[in-house]
């Protein structure tokens, strides 16, 4: 799934950068306050093992082969934030000394399975798998089940960005200028290989070495943290996620032509709660830039940014809103907060 | 601000480690080791030594009991008291057992440099410190060298220079000779024996009854109930069949001729 | 699933691998062109070309970029055998197999017609041929990049660009173990490749794989623990402290001039 440069646009390309980076530096403080000195070494070497894993030709039954990314396996062994470096740094290496996934389209390649991959694969196998016990199947299926969906996950963001790429990068003549492919095409090619192949490899390959794991080494395999506190918040914020995904989708999928879209065709979608501010940003940026050349290149950057400042906006609500109901649910339980010793790790 | 007494190196009083699960590791571990003392640690596989060692280090922490250095404990909370941590860190080296585990810099020069740049030395003297310690094992030319590129007769130098380069009072060297051949052995010894003085202090795991023979001044054996069975000069013990048999520092050799048993002790009896 | 081809295919790829990066280290080391340039440099001018083949929009353009990278490659004294199958290795001939459809199904006007019906419009070359020569280019800058400059120096260059030296201290710390890892995993295959006799199994394939993946990352996590008491061991207290050895010389600024002249020569004939 790794994209090499020349298949997305820079401007694409440096969105992804821009989009990347929050979630990296969230998972930098995070893994820093979580492993403290310990950071470099861990995670290092548990990057290098993805490498590995990422190299190794898995066969399947039937016959074929195919490669695993290991994402949700490492959320799940080292937590996502430092799953979400560990694999950024090991795409890094691939890009840099393999040529495997381009180095302005980095961005975009963290994104899809540095990011998005880990970090559904983690919210899911967390809710399949709630409470039981670290060596029990439920968990197994649950790691799966989990790197199944992940993996499809990031091959669907990546669709998302390769079917763009025509409707928005063409000449005046109508060549696209970067992948040929829009999204009733991508889409289809891209979801049909991973549900088929890369998808049943990615489960496979999590579910080998997860039962493995729970076997010998099951100290590896961290016990969920007990506490409403932290489900609800894996909840939203996998709500949240699913819902940034699900956007930008809905809405180019729907068939209208672009640019034509007005705050009705938005409600006919069901988006009908996205605030007002999304519709004002989208009428504030000027049609054409001429001196660019690209047609209506200046609403099409203005409706990518005011997608994702719709996304934020969504975001930010969900978040209060989540904050607000954890903060009465806290006043209502008799127990105190769990107090956290973990400092001298 | 805590003083340090160099006069006094390391001393362990009723030292109990287990391993995570409660497996024990040492049991009752007392001893006092001073400047000048060239310290040989034997026992069989399993005993203990690289974890003394590491104890000794302050990388781990008793179970039960304590460690000193240079009069002041070993623990945590002491080891995070800046000060303190900087000198013991500077004066006290270990050349871990796995070179690959020591070796985690890019480069050769990389790793002589980290621990003098840790420390916070300026920087013109961790550059001639990086030279020197290059220098004096021969490793000069190897200096740009990533690790992969190295053999592990060169990993193990490289992995004393970069303790070297700290200009440590203490060595703690965790089984030095083991994997190397004959010659490189010789060196080493050779080496070690010219590093040491009075105010410096040595001390080093191994399974090589010679070596032992050739550098120490003094020997602590572990025995396999993880106590200290021996503490005392090389000659006491290490002529005596039975103690070593008993310790598994040597086995015993038997075969058959159809009905007949032969049974052969291989001590350390090869004088060189 | 035979045996032999899932074993062989896998040990012949970390084989690969190993060689080239043995092969990319010996090649920076040549006094080529690009071998004499600054990190920071490079990095920053390889960046600005890939930009620069990414706004691209005529295929002369992308064109004349790859007889540049040839003679960038010439001149720093690359062998054309090793660069080419560098960069043919699997990017651009996958890219073709995805371009070529593009041929057929891209609408527009007609440029082979069979009969009445039209096979390959004008736009369809043109897309598949932009991308192809996009990736190519693109996939060239970065393989001159790595032939030429030493991975120290790479990192060091990402530190002075201020990329978080935690990032960069990882990035240097997986590399430098995923070539232990690597020889690790392929001894395993090779032992078990000598032990087996005729084919098995997909299955006892996937569970000897499984439980190789697994003593892989059990020992992965071993040796981040290990890694990690040996650099505390050395005063570890702080990423990115290594000395520096980049300095800009003329030859330096020399070049910046031209990426960029020619940068901006290419970016006005786009816009004509």
């Amino acid at each position: 799934m790794h994209i090499p440069d020349g298949y997305l646009s820079p401007a694409t390309a440096g969105t992804m950068y821009a989009v990347a980076a929050p979630f990296w530096y969230v998972a930098t403080t995070s893994v820093r306050q979580a492993l403290t000195g310990r950071t470099v070494p861990v995670l290092a070497l548990f990057a290098a093992f993805s490498f590995v894993l990422m190299m190794f030709n898995i066969p399947l039954p039937g016959g074929t082969t195919g490669h695993a990314v290991g994402g949700t396996l490492l959320a799940i062994v080292l937590g996502p934030w430092a799953a979400i470096i560990g694999i950024s740094v090991v795409l890094g290496i691939q890009a840099l000394f393999f040529g495997d996934g381009g180095l302005i389209a980095f961005g975009a390649n963290c994104f899809n399975m540095a990011i998005v991959l880990p970090l559904v694969g983690y919210f899911i196998y967390r809710v399949i798998s709630s409470n039981s016990e670290a060596t029990s199947t439920r968990r197994l299926v649950a790691a799966v089940l989990a790197s199944y969906i992940a993996l499809v996950a990031a091959a669907f963001v990546a669709a998302v960005e390769f079917g763009l790429q025509p409707h928005f990068f063409h000449t005046a003549d109508g060549t696209p200028l970067y992948c040929p492919y829009g999204l009733d095409e991508a889409l289809p090619a891209m979801m049909g290989g991973h549900l088929l192949i890369a998808g049943p490899v990615e489960a496979l390959t999590t579910g080998l070495v997860f039962a493995y794991l729970q076997r010998t080494h099951s100290s590896l395999i961290k016990a969920d943290v007990p506490g409403k506190r932290e489900g609800k918040l894996w909840l939203l914020w996998g709500a949240l996620g699913l819902v940034a995904l699900a956007t930008p989708v809905g809405l180019l999928a729907s068939g209208t032509a672009w640019g034509e879209w007005g705050v009705d065709e938005l409600e006919d979608l069901g988006l009908g709660f996205i605030p007002s501010g999304m519709q004002r940003f989208a009428e504030w940026w000027p049609a054409p830039l001429p001196d660019y050349g690209w047609p209506r290149m200046g609403a099409v950057i203005g409706y990518i940014l005011s997608a994702f400042a719709g996304i934020a906006l969504v975001a930010l609500l969900l978040w209060l809103l989540g904050r607000a109901l954890i903060r009465k649910g806290q006043v209502s339980t008799r127990e105190p907060p769990p107090a956290t010793t973990d400092a001298l790790r | 601000m805590m003083t340090l007494d160099t006069g006094r190196i390391f001393e362990a009083r009723n030292l109990d480690y287990d391993y995570p699960g409660n497996i024990a590791a040492l049991r009752q571990i007392n001893l006092t080791i001073g400047p000048g003392e060239l310290v040989a640690l034997l026992g069989a596989n399993g005993s203990g030594k690289s974890t003394l060692l590491k104890l000794l280090d302050g990388l781990i922490f008793p179970s039960r009991g304590e460690v000193l250095a240079f009069g002041q404990p070993l623990s945590e909370k002491s080891l995070r008291d800046g000060p303190f941590v900087l000198e013991f860190r500077r004066r006290v080296g270990l050349v871990f057992q796995d070179p690959d585990v020591q070796l985690f810099s890019s480069t050769v020069w990389d790793e002589v440099t980290f621990g003098p740049l840790q420390l916070r030395i300026p920087k013109d003297e961790v550059v001639s410190r990086g030279s020197d310690a290059l220098k004096l094992l021969n490793i000069a030319h190897l200096r740009e060298r990533p690790p992969y590129r190295l053999s592990s007769g060169e990993k193990k130098k490289v992995a004393l220079a970069s303790v070297l380069s700290l200009h440590p009072q203490v060595l703690l060297l965790d089984e030095p000779t083991t994997g190397l051949d004959p010659w490189s052995q010789g060196n080493l010894i050779d080496f070690l024996i010219d590093w040491a003085d009075e105010s410096k202090s040595l001390v080093f795991s191994t399974q090589d009854l010679d070596t032992v023979e050739e550098l120490a001044s003094r020997v602590i054996v572990l025995g396999t109930d993880h106590s200290l069975v021996a503490d005392g000069k090389p000659e006491e013990f290490l002529s005596d069949p039975d103690f070593l048999l008993r310790t598994n520092l040597v086995h015993e050799h038997s075969h058959r001729h159809k009905e007949l048993v032969h049974r052969h002790r291989h001590l350390h009896d090869h004088h060189h | 699933m035979k045996s032999e081809g899932f074993l062989s295919r896998n040990i012949s790829n970390i084989t690969h691998i190993l060689e080239s990066v043995i092969s990319a280290e010996d090649l920076c080391r040549a006094p080529g062109l690009l071998q004499g340039l600054d990190a920071r440099v490079k990095v920053a001018t390889v960046v600005l070309f890939i930009v620069v083949v990414g706004l691209a929009r005529s295929l002369p353009i992308l064109g004349a970029v790859f007889v540049l990278i040839l003679a960038l490659g010439l001149l720093s004294r690359i062998p054309l055998g090793l660069f080419l199958k560098r960069i043919l290795i699997f990017i651009p001939i996958f890219t073709a197999v995805i371009a070529i459809p593009a041929l057929f199904v891209t609408p527009g006007e007609p440029l082979v017609t069979v009969g009445t019906k039209v096979i390959i419009t004008e736009q369809g070359a043109r897309t598949a041929g932009l991308l192809v020569l996009r990736v190519t280019d693109s996939l060239s800058f970065g393989v001159l990049l790595i032939l030429t400059t030493r991975w120290t120096n790479i990192l060091a260059a990402l530190r002075w660009f201020r990329v978080p030296s935690l990032f960069v201290a990882i990035l240097g710390m997986t590399y430098r173990y995923i070539l232990l890892l690597l020889h690790t995993v392929n001894s395993m295959f090779l032992a078990r490749r000598s032990r087996t006799l005729g084919s098995l199994s997909g299955g006892e394939n996937r569970r000897w794989l499984a439980q190789a993946l697994g003593t892989t990352m059990a020992k992965s996590h071993h040796l981040s623990e290990e890694v990690y008491l040996a650099m505390l061991s050395r005063g570890y207290r702080d990423d990115g402290l290594v000395l520096n050895g980049l300095s800009l010389r003329r030859w330096d600024f020399l070049w910046v001039a031209f990426a960029l002249a020619a940068a901006s020569l290419l970016l006005w004939i786009n816009q004509l």
